[in-house]
């Protein structure tokens, strides 16, 4: 008894020095920074709640919330969209295509995002390959404003959010017996109807994944929004950095800090029953 | 008839997100001094301008030694971390990985400011050391996540039959559970020094005059005017991840 207590003790006491280096810089680097900014965020000197009420009356900083939020939501929509369909031909591609489409999909994974971010300036330029292109084909008569506007930020972000869509779904469609949707052909079902009622309700897990992962992500991005986009496509994280490095207001800028924070915990909070945050690390 | 509209669609959407993130690359390569898709006129100007560039050559090798530096820690304490975690009961254990998984998660511009407003009170902005830190936390829950799957893969019993057939804790780690995790560790090392290396929004606050990796020389040139030099150095992390994405594969395929 004495012994097996203490054996017990030693494997608790092994597990803590095994687990002490990642808690101190889990603890230095992660948490001390958040609540640094906690504390700088009620430290305003018009009181403690100053910040946040400014952040909640003023319009612009109301104006640059929505605008995060929609834009958010347009480019995880629009990424599950192309990221279902590219999934679903994943599915039915012969083992060497999968393959080569698959490297295709993750290799931008490993590739910095502002070395993508990059590539797409010069891609969206007004005098850029997209533009020639558009005009050449005469599907416009000028080239479009794509850059420094809201198209080049969307275009952007659902590039860089496309593998996190691609891959839950693709996992959630592999999963689904072909012979369900055979069964369903055989029975007499329209494509749409087997759509609708095999394929989507089956792969509902991994949707919910896809949609939580990007839509989690888009709210905080930073370096796409701010390469691509014009004045009025500022972002949550955008303002943040003009708190900081502009306007000197430490408060300001830990108050909207916080608040992204919490925006992310609530979208956590909310899909954390159903999917499993830590899948977010195997997309890499 | 379905099979050949599926290899067109899937190879359209494969083209449209490779091609983007190799654009650039071509533009390294050009004559002209500005910047227009595709170049005109082939050159190697532009790669002798960044090698005879201190600030250029400078940023690359801090780049490296950063990524190196935090690649090490992260992959030590990540590893112990993942064995540590094993040890832990259920309820622990589900909330020290959650600690862990937290920088992946949290929004990098919180965690740039965060750190920078802590930094600043520790005389840390612009230092090797505050960068190789934050970029430390930021890789590691790659690491603990990596080996945390080669260590739950791991039989227990090989590690009691080494026990019981007489070797002490120290061999039985080097004979049996060392070369059983080294795959997940040299994936998680792989992941880690990359995640570095890419990174640009914490090292944009953490850097200093003195100490700017690639990203951030890219980034300050980016936003201002800027040179095909940027599409060299740009070219140049692109081959580095490429590289890693390559060993990352080769190290998790052993693994599988």
């Amino acid at each position: 008894m004495n012994a097996l207590r203490r054996q017990r003790i030693t494997r608790v006491a092994v597990a803590a020095l095994l687990l002490a280096p990642a808690m101190a810089i889990i603890g230095l680097g992660f948490v001390a920074p958040l609540l640094r900014l906690a504390v700088l965020s009620v430290s305003a000197p018009a009181g403690p709640l100053a910040a946040y009420r400014e952040l909640a009356t003023v319009d612009v900083y109301r104006i640059v919330l929505r605008n995060t939020v929609v834009l958010a939501l347009v480019v995880s929509a629009a990424s599950l969209a192309i990221g279902f369909a590219l999934a679903l031909a994943l599915t039915r591609l012969e083992a060497g295509w999968r393959a080569a489409v698959f490297a295709c999909v993750v290799l931008p994974l490993w590739i910095s995002v502002l070395v993508r971010t990059f590539s797409w300036m010069l891609i969206l330029e007004s005098n850029g390959p997209l533009n020639r292109f558009l005009v050449a084909l005469g599907i416009v008569d000028h080239p479009l404003p794509l850059l420094f506007a809201f198209p080049g930020v969307a275009i952007g972000m659902v590039h860089v959010l496309l593998p996190y869509a691609v891959l839950p779904i693709y996992a959630a469609l592999s999963r689904i017996d072909p012979a369900l949707l055979r069964a369903s052909d055989g029975l007499g079902a329209s494509r749409a109807t087997t759509f609708r009622r095999v394929l989507l309700p089956l792969s509902a897990r991994g949707l919910a994944t896809a949609a939580t992962f990007t839509f989690l992500l888009s709210l905080g991005f930073f370096v796409t929004p701010a390469l691509l986009g014009g004045p009025s496509d500022t972002t949550i994280s955008m303002l943040i950095d003009s708190f900081v490095n502009e306007r000197l207001d430490w408060p300001l800028a830990a108050a909207a800090s916080m608040a992204l924070l919490a925006m992310g915990l609530a979208v956590i909070g909310l899909a954390g029953r159903f999917v499993p945050v830590s899948a977010l690390s195997e997309v890499r | 008839m379905t099979g050949a509209w599926t290899k067109a669609f899937a190879a359209l959407l494969a083209a449209a997100i490779v091609m983007p993130v190799l654009a650039v690359a071509p533009l390294a390569f050009s004559e002209q001094s500005f910047l227009v898709l595709p170049p005109r006129t082939w050159s190697l100007r532009w790669w002798s301008v960044f090698f005879a560039d201190a600030s250029w050559l400078r940023a690359l090798l801090t780049s490296l030694e950063v990524a190196a530096l935090s690649c090490l820690l992260s992959v030590a304490a990540g590893t112990s971390a993942a064995l540590g975690l094993q040890a832990l009961g259920p309820r622990a254990r589900a909330l020290a990985t959650g600690l862990f998984l937290g920088p992946m998660v949290a929004p990098v511009i919180v965690l740039a400011v965060g750190l920078y407003a802590l930094a600043r009170s520790f005389g840390l902005v612009g230092s090797t050391l505050g960068l190789v830190l934050a970029h430390t936390m930021l890789a590691l829950p790659y690491v603990v996540l990596n080996v945390g799957v080669s260590v739950a893969a791991l039989d227990p019993r090989l590690a009691l039959a080494a026990s019981g057939l007489g070797a002490g804790p120290g061999r039985v780690f080097r004979t049996v559970t060392w070369p059983a995790i080294l795959p997940g560790v040299m994936g998680g090392g792989v992941f880690a020094f990359v995640t570095s290396f890419d990174e640009v929004v914490l090292a944009v606050f953490l850097a200093g005059p003195s100490v700017k990796t690639l990203p951030v020389r890219i980034w300050e040139e980016v936003r201002t005017e800027y040179t095909p030099v940027v599409a060299v150095a740009a070219t140049i992390m692109i081959i580095l991840a490429v590289i890693g994405s390559a060993m990352g594969r080769f190290a998790t395929r052993r693994s599988a």
